[in-house]
């Protein structure tokens, strides 16, 4: 693969050649610095531009345009990256030579419809759309505890510190709901467009000149806005006793939740020894925490730990029963404090460093993962993919002891499942 | 060492069998790094009594397939499959559904080892009273996981109301009484009659050599030990669905539904894949993204979140159609108010052939993908589809509307999943 960043003044631009894939994929990103008060509204305002536009004043009808255009594939998400808020707009579509001439062109011309071309009217959105996807937000956020994984994982960020970006909601929040018409969720969209930084990828088999006048004859943004804040967020200090917190849900199982999080790694430690320590931690079937929670003592069926760089936070997830609480949580921190006293092989090392370099090397086998990587490195200043694997492998057990020491187990949460099995 | 073109895809699949039954399917690609393998075999929750070779009637515990799934990964030398992988870089894992079970590794490098050591790993069992023991508290916990699941909990429910006899009434890991009962020596009788040669087969997709892969595979597991697969209990499943309607309680805010169509196929004078693409054909127009029906559920605010999605056994195609809503009773109106009513549209018709085409081209980029519709082919049909974009290019509205007018639309079931 080939990546050209263009700074483009009001956004940039990645244009990412590939002949690996028959599609061609277009993802528009906007970044903003998250707000709680405002999460809900981004999460209409994405549902919304959803539903209609002006020239497809219906979901159907926005629906039949992208089968008509060879199945243009057409999602939209929200997601907060560590002190941000970003909202993607991806379309993924077959290339012209598959299917017919400027089907390509057209299906870009659809997305920047959807984008800058809302169904709008006395400049607010219509009534009846915005009571619908108020409606639908609500039935989301009142159905949150069907999934118990997602719910203890918000709940463990609300408790670990409810000031913190950590804590926010995805999901939105029901309070703001009432607060939202349809005028002002027609300002927040225009603050999206006319405030939010912007990034646009587009991954395939592409002329560079050609795409570049594509891209600028339909995606135009008027102002020139870059990111000031760092994404990167500082926790509260840890605490010394940790927070142990427990609710109850009526399930058969509990969902455990644990945040540990990190504090003064460096470059270096963040985006090389950590990651291949939580590898060996907890980062899969090989994993220290899967090998002995799981295969060893039988408590649970999934056991994890996830290394978020933006929210310098290890998180630890396992499924078990409510009777193996204290056993899993005395294996889980026994497992923890022999990451810090080096109590790994050389072979544990080694396979984790395959693995990272394997999933370097073929980044280029998946357009998303291709995209996010170049997101990353921009907004983490990661070094290029050649570095990174030759300063993987020069990495020492003594750095990941070094900066596991970082980690502090710090609050855990137990969605305590009380039900008894059915059988 | 056969060669077959997929047609329209500008893809080549080779095929080969082994004088003791295997069979191998490799679609190898020039443009990609990565690899995908597959070792299945024909064994899965659906069978719930054989007679093993020579013996009595055999029945084993429920779940067994997904247990012996779990055990195959314990290996004499104390090594598991994991380890083994992660020294590559590489990842594996294995899944048990109602028809097969699939072992499963995907990497970039070490291609020809690793293909090595799944085939020895599924062919060398390892079963002690130890090792089955531990294994039963981790599919506990995997059993409760699911069954914590409002959507999982319902459509079993549905299952239960569609079907009378069927095994898909059942969970395929079974439950954790059912499971406590297995014995090393139900698993070692389940392995011995299912994993054999002549009902098992390979799948290889993505960057390697099919040469020698081939080789490789024959060096590992040629014999001419053409052993039979035993004779599974056959279970007659009426037409008829079982019961009309089931209210549930479950842990849910927003109430589920499911509604089951069940249609008896044995009428329909035409192959099972042209079929299935009819059947699926009336679903996405009537109940899919662009449908009237979506917009109507919609605009009127019933509709929350709407699936829809086709399961297949001897005779019997069943159309399920699952979701959730403040107003249950009204969206369940409104289905069968569709079934009662059944429309479909040319222009619609046309439009979802040029998306299914669409998707098979892009469906090619995924070597996984790839992976999984071959092995759904065989499972299903006994064969590799290679022609599926003309096929449906030649689908007939008419042919639609003809298959329609025999569908007995009041056959379904219903279920309602409501707060505790």
């Amino acid at each position: 693969m080939k990546v050209l960043n263009k700074d483009l003044g009001s956004y940039k631009l990645h244009l990412i050649n590939t002949d690996k894939f028959k599609t061609v994929t277009v993802k528009v990103v906007f970044h903003t610095p998250i707000k709680k008060e405002e999460i809900t509204k981004r999460i209409l305002v994405t549902n919304i531009l959803l539903q209609s536009s002006k020239e497809y004043d219906s979901r159907r009808k926005l629906t039949i345009e992208s089968e008509n255009l060879y199945s243009a594939d057409l999602g939209i998400s929200n997601q907060r990256l560590g002190n941000y808020i970003t909202t993607s707009f991806n379309l993924q579509v077959l290339m012209d030579k598959y299917t017919e001439e400027n089907n390509f062109e057209k299906s870009l011309d659809f997305l920047q419809e959807i984008i800058f071309n809302p169904d709008i009217e006395n400049k607010a959105f219509k009534k009846e759309k915005v009571d619908y996807v108020k409606h639908d937000c609500l039935v989301k956020l009142n159905s949150i505890k069907e999934s118990p994984s997602k719910y203890s994982s918000i709940r463990l960020g609300e408790i670990f510190d409810s000031k913190s970006p950590i804590s926010y909601r995805m999901v939105g929040y029901s309070d703001d709901l009432d607060t939202i018409d349809e005028k002002s969720l027609y300002e927040s969209y225009l603050d999206m467009i006319n405030t939010d930084y912007v990034d646009i990828f587009v991954v395939g088999d592409f002329d560079n000149k050609e795409m570049l006048g594509l891209i600028k004859k339909y995606f135009k943004f008027k102002k020139i806005k870059k990111p000031k804040k760092s994404y990167i967020l500082k926790n509260r200090t840890f605490r010394i006793r940790r927070n142990f917190a427990k609710e109850e849900i009526n399930n058969t199982q509990s969902s455990l939740a644990i945040a540990c999080p990190v504090y003064k790694l460096t470059k270096y430690e963040r985006d090389y020894a950590l990651v291949l320590g939580n590898l060996i931690f907890g980062g899969g079937a090989d994993s220290k925490l899967f090998k002995d929670v799981r295969e060893a003592n039988s408590l649970c069926y999934t056991i994890r730990s996830f290394y978020t760089k933006m929210d310098n936070m290890i998180t630890i997830k396992a499924g078990i029963d409510r009777t193996n609480y204290t056993k899993a949580i005395t294996i889980i921190t026994k497992k923890l404090d022999e990451m810090k006293k080096g109590k790994f092989s050389d072979e544990d090392i080694n396979n984790v460093k395959e693995e990272f370099i394997n999933a370097l090397e073929s980044l280029d086998e998946d357009e998303s993962m291709m995209i996010n990587d170049v997101m990353s490195s921009d907004i983490l200043e990661l070094d290029d993919i050649k570095t990174r694997i030759s300063t993987i492998k020069k990495v020492k057990k003594s750095d990941i002891v070094k900066a596991f020491r970082k980690v502090h187990m710090d609050t855990v949460f137990l969605l305590e499942g009380v039900l008894d099995e059915e059988d | 060492m056969k060669k077959i073109s997929l047609k329209g895809l500008d893809m080549t699949l080779y095929t080969e069998s082994l004088s003791n039954g295997l069979e191998i399917y490799m679609l190898p690609y020039k443009n990609k790094k990565n690899y995908y393998v597959s070792f299945a075999t024909r064994y899965g929750s659906d069978v719930l009594e054989f007679t093993e070779m020579g013996k009595k009637n055999y029945k084993p515990p429920l779940g067994i397939a997904h247990f012996l799934e779990h055990k195959m990964f314990e290996q004499e030398s104390g090594e598991d499959p994991f380890s083994f992988y992660a020294k590559s870089g590489t990842d594996c894992n294995a899944c048990t559904s109602c028809t097969c079970t699939q072992y499963m590794f995907w990497g970039t490098k070490n291609f020809n080892k690793n293909l090595e050591y799944l085939l020895r790993f599924v062919t060398h069992p390892y079963f002690t009273d130890q090792n089955v023991k531990k294994e039963k508290g981790i599919i506990a916990e995997e059993i409760k996981m699911y069954n914590d699941i409002p959507a999982y909990k319902a459509e079993l429910k549905l299952r239960n109301c569609l079907y009378k006899n069927s095994p898909r009434r059942l969970d395929i890991a079974g439950s954790v009484s059912e499971i406590n009962k297995i014995t090393k020596e139900d698993l070692y009788t389940c392995y011995n009659n299912f994993y054999i040669p002549s009902n098992m087969f390979i799948l290889i997709t993505g960057n390697f050599d099919p040469d020698i892969a081939c080789e490789i595979i024959r060096n590992e597991l040629d014999s001419n030990d053409r052993r039979k697969v035993p004779k599974i209990k056959k279970i007659v499943e009426p037409i008829k669905v079982n019961k009309d309607k089931e209210v549930i309680k479950g842990n849910v805010e927003i109430p589920r539904i499911g509604v089951g169509l069940k249609i008896g196929t044995k009428v329909f004078s035409m192959e099972r894949f042209e079929l299935s693409l009819y059947l699926d054909m009336m679903s996405t127009i009537v109940f899919g993204d662009s449908s009237l029906f979506k917009e109507r559920v919609r605009d009127k605010k019933i509709l929350t979140d709407l699936g829809c999605g086709w399961e297949n056994i001897e005779g019997i195609s069943t159309l399920y159609v699952t979701g959730n809503s403040i107003k249950p009773d009204d969206l369940i109106s409104e289905i069968i108010n569709e079934f009662n009513n059944i429309n479909v549209d040319e222009e619609s018709f046309n439009r979802i052939k040029k998306v299914w085409i669409a998707r098979e081209i892009k469906g090619l980029d995924d070597i996984e993908c790839m992976a999984d519709n071959m092995c759904y082919d065989l499972i299903r049909y006994r064969k590799v589809i290679t022609n599926k974009i003309d096929i449906i290019k030649n689908m007939k509205f008419k042919t639609l509307k003809d298959i329609i007018k025999k569908i007995d639309f009041k056959n379904y079931s219903i279920v309602k999943m409501e707060k505790e």
